[in-house]
């Protein structure tokens, strides 16, 4: 079943045909499937895609996901690449700032939205006030936490006090000023989200209707779709002031099981899809040459409850993450479709890569010598995860190493719906490990260690509370030059692995697959591919 | 007959309330919060956005109170906003088409397939036919669905290349063709077996044997004696069979991507979306009532010796 060599899933396409046309839609099919040849010249390239449902769900920047067809109809201010990871201005002309908290963003000219109109600086401060909102339920909301004003707007009980942002202000139609509530080198970075992508005016009467009728001013256009639509059609954009985009368009198929993408694709009904597990494994094994590795900016780790007194001691946290045999996890569970972590961030982010980290080794020795030094573990231990057929089993192998490896006998898991754990995260009734996925909303490392580990911070599931930590985060935040925020921010991963309120695993990987008629094939940078740069025949 | 159809449709009434109550409840007894599972794994919404939803939804309410802002939206004809925001009765205006076609596609296979089958069978009673139907259709009832929606789709769409692998794309018949087939393969064996014993029954009776003495075409006996009394039991598995090829295809258009109800429905519950749940399976409680009350209407068409009248 698995073992379908490239060319015949290429020949099966005109047989596809076959019972269509014998049932009554001959003309019609025949009529589309010579129309897509004959024009398939170099300036009216198309090729489809496969999609989850989700990436269509809401296409207004408030509550994009930076996924890659949020990229395709939004150009934020500044782009990060997905694979240098090198930041690049895009629609702003310059970021600048001399103490990191009041900052000025100037805007090149000629840059508009699909409609024609321009994009000005007011479009990004209307993007962003709209966001901020509380009102408006967009679920980007709390992206907008670092602009100065958004306490005001977002107060924890009653009426907001103010309906814009105090710390963005519109100069003239070039130029922003931006106040942030905490001095952050990283702003650049943070800007390179969809969730800070301009809105033209008018978009906020109709915020429901707009995400999925967006008038964006990324490379590609769209007329808009009806929520459950299978087929989005995506335009080139000509008026784009950026790199225009290769293909004339892009048709979007959206999957509500993700499973059948990958059979789509053998069908040759689809060009290109992000693949991972099981799908990407045969993927791999059928079509190697037409894979791109894709190194997602996440991380899956293991937490433990500092607020349980029995996972207080370091030397039992060390004890666990040692006995994890992240390598055969890796191998055989994951069929290699990830990378064993051998520090916080993956090398794909700016900091990332492999960092110092003893307890990410693995040592059954010294992983029992610590649970001795610890005092031993008594009675049973319950493992946590979010339902998740990937998370289970390698919850369950887990359970197995620590039975194994450090001889605690009665180790048990539980998966438990995602909302629900996370609520016991903050009710503080999740007493065990939980095996987690944390992805950085933009490609630093920064922001990584800042959403895990900052106190407070909404992923912050351990209760891990440290100055030492908050120091360096604080100097990265506030340093001038972008090198030392680097090495700052690296400082601050560095301490929170040594006190080891997480015990990293490993970063996942997944696979853009793309049929032979496609070149040019790259990742975005939060996964995907660079729609505008895929070149089509 | 007419009074008959309007007490039915009066005793419908609280049928559907309580059946949207009780699963009006049990979305609401689900662990988890919807409003917290919006913003994806790994992900938080913040306070403000959390209680602008909760307000919106009238999730800060307890349930009876919930219930009663739901009542009251039916009422005038509003089946409520999911919680993105989207129009249920537009989103179930969407979904109904292509679970109809689904649905009524799969029916007709089913009901073609099965029905001849069985005939086939109960007439060659003992026979190879026969013991190959049997054997056939006991095959089919211990293969789960996934596995033959799989194999079907790689085998004929993929490797084949004779369908669309799924997709509505190219429209009714190709589209629906493939899932339609596999969906009807769960109802065949039943309606198969009964059709069989049915047959079987009637094929010795007195009236065929007079028929015979007749001297009337053999296809004749079968198609207008043997197989016209033998439907009625059948009937009522079939119009059962339509209610569940419409409900029951949440899987099968899972796995053919495939936007109908089953669709929603699925998307509904694992997001916690009440009024989604409570809309659509209230929908298909509906249509389950509509279809028994059409087969006891057909019934006595079929065999005019059962009264509707008689049935109080």
């Amino acid at each position: 079943m698995t073992g379908i060599p490239a060319s015949s899933v290429r020949r099966t396409r005109p047989g596809q045909r076959r019972v269509a046309a014998a049932l009554a839609a001959v003309s019609m099919v025949v009529v589309a499937a010579c129309a897509g040849q004959s024009s398939a010249t170099d300036g009216d390239q198309t090729f489809s895609v496969g999609i989850p449902t989700f990436f269509v769900q809401n296409l207004t920047p408030g509550s994009s996901g930076s996924s890659y067809v949020d990229y395709a109809i939004w150009s934020p201010l500044t782009r990060v690449d997905g694979q240098s990871g090198k930041l690049e201005m895009l629609v702003a002309e310059s970021i600048e700032s001399t103490d990191n908290v009041n900052w000025t963003v100037k805007l090149k000219s000629g840059w508009t939205f699909h409609d024609g109109s321009p994009v000005t600086a007011q479009s990004f401060a209307d993007s962003w006030n709209a966001t901020a909102l509380g009102a408006n339920a967009l679920t980007g909301n709390a992206s907008m936490a670092i602009l100065a004003g958004y306490a005001a707007m977002n107060p924890p009980k009653g009426k907001p006090a103010a309906k814009e942002l105090s710390g963005v202000k519109v100069v003239d139609d070039s130029t922003l000023t931006v106040t942030l509530a905490e001095p952050n080198a990283l702003l650049p970075y943070i800007l390179s989200a969809t969730a800070f992508a301009p809105l033209p005016s008018g978009a906020t009467k109709d915020l429901k209707k707009f995400g999925t009728h967006p008038i964006g001013n990324g490379p590609f256009k769209t007329s808009g779709w009806d929520t459950g639509a299978q087929d989005i059609k995506l335009e080139r954009y000509d008026g784009y002031a950026g790199t225009k985009a290769t293909a004339a368009e892009v048709d979007l198929h959206v999957y509500q099981q993700t499973g059948a993408i990958y059979t789509d694709f053998q069908a040759g009904t689809i060009d290109l899809a992000l693949l991972d597990g099981a799908d990407l494994s045969k993927a791999k094994k059928d079509t190697p040459e037409q894979v791109v590795d894709v190194q997602y900016p996440a991380v899956v780790y293991l937490s433990f409850p500092l607020y349980d007194s029995r996972f207080a001691n370091p030397q039992l946290r060390t004890a666990i993450s040692m006995a994890i045999d992240r390598e055969a996890i890796v191998k055989s569970l994951l069929a290699g479709n990830a990378k064993t972590a051998t520090g916080l961030a993956p090398p794909t982010l700016t900091g990332g890569g492999e960092a110092k980290c003893d307890g990410c080794a693995y040592d059954p020795q010294q992983a029992k010598a610590a649970l001795q030094a610890a005092g031993g573990w008594n009675g049973p231990m319950t493992l946590y995860t979010y339902q998740d057929p990937t998370n289970e089993k390698v919850l369950q192998a887990i359970a197995n190493q620590l039975r194994t490896n450090l001889g605690i006998e009665k180790v048990t898991f539980e998966a438990q719906p995602i909302a629900q754990l996370y609520e016991g995260f903050a009710g503080k009734s999740i007493k065990g490990p939980s095996l987690l996925y944390s992805g950085s909303p933009y490609p630093h490392i920064y922001a990584m260690a800042d959403q895990m580990f900052s106190t407070g911070a909404p992923l912050n599931v351990t209760g891990y509370d440290s100055k030492s930590f908050a120091g360096s985060l604080a100097r990265a935040a506030s340093s001038k030059d972008p090198n030392s925020t680097t090495t700052f921010a690296k400082q601050a991963a560095d301490q929170a692995l040594a006190d080891l309120p997480v015990a990293p695993l490993y970063w996942p990987l997944g696979g853009l697959v793309h049929s032979d008629k496609l070149s040019g094939v790259v990742p975005e940078v939060l996964g995907g591919a660079r729609l505008s740069v895929v070149k089509a025949g | 007959m007419t009074g008959y159809v309007i007490r039915r449709l009066v005793g419908m009434v609280p049928v559907v309330l309580g059946t949207t109550l009780l699963i009006f409840a049990a979305v609401y007894a689900l662990p988890g919060d919807p409003i917290k599972a919006l913003a994806g794994p790994g992900r938080v919404l913040s306070p403000s956005v959390e209680d602008a939803l909760r307000e919106r939804f009238h999730l800060d309410q307890p349930l009876w109170s919930q219930y009663g802002h739901y009542l009251g939206g039916l009422v005038r004809g509003d089946l409520g906003i999911d919680l993105q925001g989207q129009e249920v009765s537009a989103l179930v205006a969407r979904a109904w088409p292509y679970t109809l076609q689904l649905g009524l596609t799969a029916w007709a296979i089913m009901a073609v397939v099965g029905i001849s089958l069985g005939t086939f069978a109960g007439m060659r009673q003992g026979g190879t036919v026969d013991w190959v139907v049997l054997t056939g259709t006991t095959v089919v009832v211990g293969v789960p669905y996934f596995v033959v929606a799989y194999v079907a789709q790689i085998l004929l769409g993929v490797n084949l290349g004779w369908f669309p692998t799924s997709g509505v794309r190219e429209g009714w018949p190709a589209s629906y063709l493939l899932p339609a087939a596999v969906l009807a393969l769960f109802g065949i064996p039943e309606l198969v077996r009964l059709t069989r014993a049915s047959i079987i029954e009637n094929r010795y009776a007195d009236y065929v044997d007079t028929a015979i003495a007749k001297g009337l075409p053999h296809r004749m006996i079968v198609v207008r004696h043997i197989l016209r009394n033998s439907l009625v039991p059948v009937v009522s598995v079939l119009g059962l069979s339509l209610g569940y090829m419409v409900s029951g295809t949440v899987l099968i258009e899972g796995i053919f991507n495939i936007p109908g109800l089953g669709y929603v429905v699925f998307n509904g519950i694992s997001q916690q979306n009440g009024p989604v749940v409570v809309g659509v399976c209230s929908l298909l409680v509906l249509v389950y009532l509509m279809i028994n009350l059409l087969v006891d209407i057909v019934y006595g068409l079929l065999d005019p010796r059962i009264s509707l009248a008689g049935r109080r």
